[in-house]
């Protein structure tokens, strides 16, 4: 499959369609469809066709156009627009307008991307199911009375229901990989430090990255080479720029298979047979699968709970309602105001996740839980460099389930907590990994494959991903609206 | 199990406030997700083990000075602000 981004961007080169024309189609679906699937929280239509209006100068003056050129995409609620509001889809950051755009934005931007605008999320990405935004959930596009998932699920409801070619997420615990897994898409978390996080609003910074959902794996590589590399903004960035779409084809010289037996406790029977398939057609194309153990899994997603929350609690103590967004409108004190603002501006979800954070990194609690989990990491960390000594990629579920009814969410808090746990481990040792389509489950819904690589190994997974999805594309992609609109 | 007395406490340091009629189902919410937090125990004196491992380091870059944003952009999010300060109400 040559991908999304290559075939529209092919269109507007041999002037089969104009970026304008291309633009209103996109804007038209959304004004169509936005309204089942709230994928959109902010529609920016008049900034699309300018941009848009630019492409087809360039187009018209025979100018070349860049790789991401005239593309229509998203950006998820928490990645910083200069002029266009930002509310991480929560009631305290309403009205808010950063002066400011992150590094992620200004280099599309550079490319002309075309932005439709911003995308549903969890609030302040704290969820599994997008049900905490403020704006209400996104729905998936394969059956809307089940979740897109979180939290980036408006990016992943948006691709997935063709109301973008490509959205930016972000991933501090699954966020762009789940979704991406529920809506029978491609979602890359990259390696953290690959991508710049200047302008992400942060929620936990030692987790957070900024990647892709799109709906192949070429797409996926296209977007990712693009985004990713150093930046003086952002001191963990460590950015190895590589050209990673250009040798997307190539295979693996040899490739070995990692299963972890770990990764498929408590996975739902119909996953784990596509998983068990995945395998069976990797071993056919040539790769050696050998069946690991990694124990230290088992204690990642209390660990990731802990050190999510911590840092959370931390970086929300931001919000106070003086300087930007929400405040509480009666108050007779400055303590009083702050208190009001965040109580009413936060929702239970955020509150909960502060609460927790606040209370483990108390005195009297912190040798309990916060430096337990931080020594813990570390045996997360250990864990994927001794299984990386044994493989090169990864094999596990993205969820163990697929997507979640409305509601679901809600009625649980831990039971969802812990439908996040194939994907925490990854963001707790800041390696790579995306989610991948490979079969359906009894009610057509998608299951997600996730494939894992060592720390900047992006294009070995990416290679690896390649060359599941063009041996599956047709069985795969059956499903799924294949091309744009009436233009691919 | 954590203490409704803990809770407000908690709430305190975090700046929020806990309504009386949430406080029952908040303190079961947080004994919960506690517990749940608690399941690293059973790691037990392996976590000693690990300490220090991620031999983080910090990363330096020479002070530089950069023009900053204007004062008057910041403020256009706290409604304009007063006199080139953000306004609050005075304490009556």
């Amino acid at each position: 499959m040559s991908g999304m981004i290559k075939t529209i961007g092919g269109l507007l080169r041999q002037k089969k369609v104009s970026c304008a024309e291309l633009t209103q189609a996109y804007l038209d679906g959304i004004a169509k469809d936005n309204s089942t699937l709230n994928a959109y929280v902010r529609v920016t239509a008049d900034r699309a066709l300018e941009t848009a209006g630019a492409v087809d100068r360039k187009i018209a003056a025979g100018e070349p156009l860049s790789l991401l050129e005239g593309i229509p995409m998203t950006l998820k609620d928490n990645i910083s627009t200069r002029g266009i509001e930002t509310t991480c889809c929560s009631r305290i950051l309403k009205g808010y307008t950063p002066i400011y755009d992150a590094t992620v934005w200004q280099t599309l931007q550079k490319q002309n991307a075309v932005l439709l605008g911003k995308t549903n999320m969890d609030e302040f990405a704290m969820g599994s199911s997008c049900e905490t935004s403020c704006f209400g959930g996104a729905a998936n596009p394969f059956d809307t009375g089940h979740v897109a998932g979180g939290s980036s699920g408006g990016g992943a409801s948006a691709v997935g229901g063709n109301l973008a070619v490509y959205a930016l997420g972000s991933d501090t615990g699954g966020s762009i990989r789940q979704p991406a897994g529920f809506c029978g898409l491609v979602g890359l978390k990259p390696t953290y430090g690959a991508v710049s996080r200047f302008g992400l609003i942060a929620y936990a910074s030692s987790l957070d990255q900024i990647g892709p959902i799109c709906k192949t794996v070429s797409d996926a590589a296209a977007v990712f080479e693009t985004i990713s590399d150093r930046d003086p903004m952002d001191s963990t960035s460590v950015g190895r720029k590589e050209s990673v779409l250009a040798q997307l084809e190539q295979k693996p010289d040899s490739l070995t298979i990692g299963v972890v037996k770990e990764y498929f406790h408590g996975v739902e029977p119909q996953v784990e047979t596509a998983l068990q398939e995945a395998v069976r057609t990797y071993e056919k194309l040539g790769a050696k699968i050998v069946e690991l153990s990694m124990p230290a899994i088992s204690y990642a997603l209390p660990v990731y709970y802990i050190l999510a929350c911590a840092e959370a609690s931390s970086n929300l103590g931001r919000y106070d309602g003086i300087r930007y967004g929400y405040r509480a409108e009666h108050y007779n004190s400055i303590h009083e105001m702050i208190c009001k603002t965040r109580s009413e501006g936060f929702g239970p979800e955020v509150q909960r996740r502060i609460l927790l954070g606040s209370y483990v990194l108390s005195a009297g609690y912190y040798d309990a839980y916060y430096k337990k989990a931080q020594n813990l990491r570390g045996a997360v960390i250990r864990g994927f460099e001794e299984t990386f000594a044994q493989c090169d990629v990864i094999l596990a579920p993205t969820v163990p389930m697929t997507a979640f009814p409305k509601g679901f969410a809600e009625q649980d808090q831990v039971q969802t907590y812990q439908t996040d746990i194939c994907t925490v481990p990854v963001n707790i040792a800041g390696i790579p990994a995306l989610s991948m389509p490979c079969g359906y489950d009894r009610k057509g819904l998608p299951i997600g494959m996730q494939l894992i690589a060592n720390r900047f190994e992006e294009k070995k997974l990416l290679q690896t991903a390649f060359l599941f999805e063009q041996e599956m594309a047709g069985e795969i992609y059956r499903k799924t609206e294949w091309g744009c609109r009436q233009y691919a | 199990m954590i203490t409704k007395e803990e809770i407000l406490e908690i709430a305190t340091l975090s700046k929020l406030y806990v309504s009386e009629e949430k406080l029952d189902d908040l303190t079961k919410a947080m004994g919960d997700i506690l517990a749940f937090a608690d399941t690293i125990n059973a790691a037990g004196a392996q976590a000693e083990e690990y300490e220090g491992l991620e031999g983080l380091s910090n990363v330096f870059r020479e002070d530089e000075v950069l023009p900053s944003y204007p004062a008057e952009e910041i403020l256009q999010n706290a409604g304009g602000g007063e006199n080139g300060y953000f306004p609050v109400k005075k304490r009556k």
